[in-house]
């Protein structure tokens, strides 16, 4: 038996403001720069856009988690890193904890006890940066579901 | 007897009321350029919007990101900018108040319950069809990028915690 891939059925639309689009990478460019941390940026961009199932992020980050140095299998195990022993530091998983409650904003409004562990694990700039990478690459998850863009884009 | 000052705040002294919060992370402040780029993407964002329907959406996904910050500043703005006090206190419940909202923006508040709660549903063909029906494809975009802008605030606003009643019209204008 063939099985053959269904083709993506299109983009809704691809249409997005480049003032938009403009002001979305230089957002993601102040956050990432300011974590200071590339393969901890790309590990919580691509957890989030694994709960808000965004296939165009998906693509586009693990390619530049690898690319800076990631590897497979902690990329493939990301969805399970609580139960993923010491394949992820602490530090990680503060921040992958935080990147769940923010990203499912509406289960919880980010309980105390993950706000506590990431603050142990990062200072106060480095955890506003977390905050807004997180932030950040659940407004491109937004753009990008919204609008059904598939993996590899056009994305605007 | 309650009274309320200018801000909206209550400013009884015979009733106790529970003691204001401090904030868990002044975020801006440690992070002036994420809150810059904010503001850049907030005005992008809101480019050729009807600014009604916008303060709409902004209350709508606050209500249910439940932003205390966020809902103090936009049902202000609303009320400054001549909403009424109905539509605000009937927009959580607009499935059985249609009456007071035109189609469009029902549409719109529609779109924004499905991009805001992503995970549910990932916005349902028919609810992104029928925002199709009253927007084009320009405003649509556009009112995307407004409600992907007020779930940002929404998450900065909620994780850290900020804290509601002494916004006044316009500050942020």
């Amino acid at each position: 038996m063939t099985v053959g891939a269904a083709p993506h059925p299109g983009p809704r639309t691809t249409c997005l403001d480049p003032g938009v689009a403009g002001a979305m990478s230089a957002l993601s460019a102040a956050a990432k720069r300011g974590l200071g941390d590339p393969v901890l940026a790309e590990l919580v961009m691509v957890r989030a856009s694994q709960i808000n199932a965004c296939a165009f992020c998906l693509d586009m980050h693990v390619d530049l988690a690898l690319e800076r140095g990631e590897t497979p299998k902690r990329i493939a195990l990301l969805d399970a890193w609580a139960e993923a022993g010491d394949l992820f530091t602490e530090r990680e998983r503060a921040a992958l904890a935080l990147t769940e409650a923010v990203t499912v904003l509406t289960a919880d409004a980010v309980p105390d006890a993950t706000y506590a562990r990431a603050a142990e694990h990062f200072g106060d700039a480095g955890l506003a940066h977390l905050i807004a990478l997180i932030t950040v690459i659940n407004g491109w998850n937004r753009l990008m579901v919204s609008r059904r863009i598939a993996p590899g884009g056009p994305a605007w | 007897m309650t009274t309320m000052d200018e801000t909206g705040a209550g400013t009884d002294t015979t009733t106790e009321y529970l003691h204001e919060h401090t904030p868990r992370l002044a975020w801006a402040t440690h992070a002036p350029e994420v809150f810059k780029a904010m503001i850049k993407l907030d005005a992008a964002a809101r480019k050729g919007l009807d600014p009604v329907i916008y303060e709409l959406v902004k209350i709508r996904a606050s209500q249910i990101n439940r932003c205390a910050l966020c809902l103090d500043m936009h049902a202000k703005d609303a009320l400054a900018a001549g909403e009424s006090v109905e539509r605000i206190v009937q927009l959580s419940a607009w499935e059985e108040s249609r009456h007071f909202y035109t189609a469009k923006e029902i549409a719109a508040i529609e779109l924004t319950e499905a991009v805001t709660v992503l995970t549910d549903g990932f916005v349902p063909d028919e609810v992104y069809a029928k925002a199709a029906e009253h927007f084009d494809e320009a405003e649509l975009t556009q009112l995307i990028a407004a409600i992907t802008v007020i779930n940002a605030w929404n998450r900065f606003g909620v994780t850290t915690r900020q804290v509601p009643g002494h916004y006044k019209p316009g500050d942020h204008k």
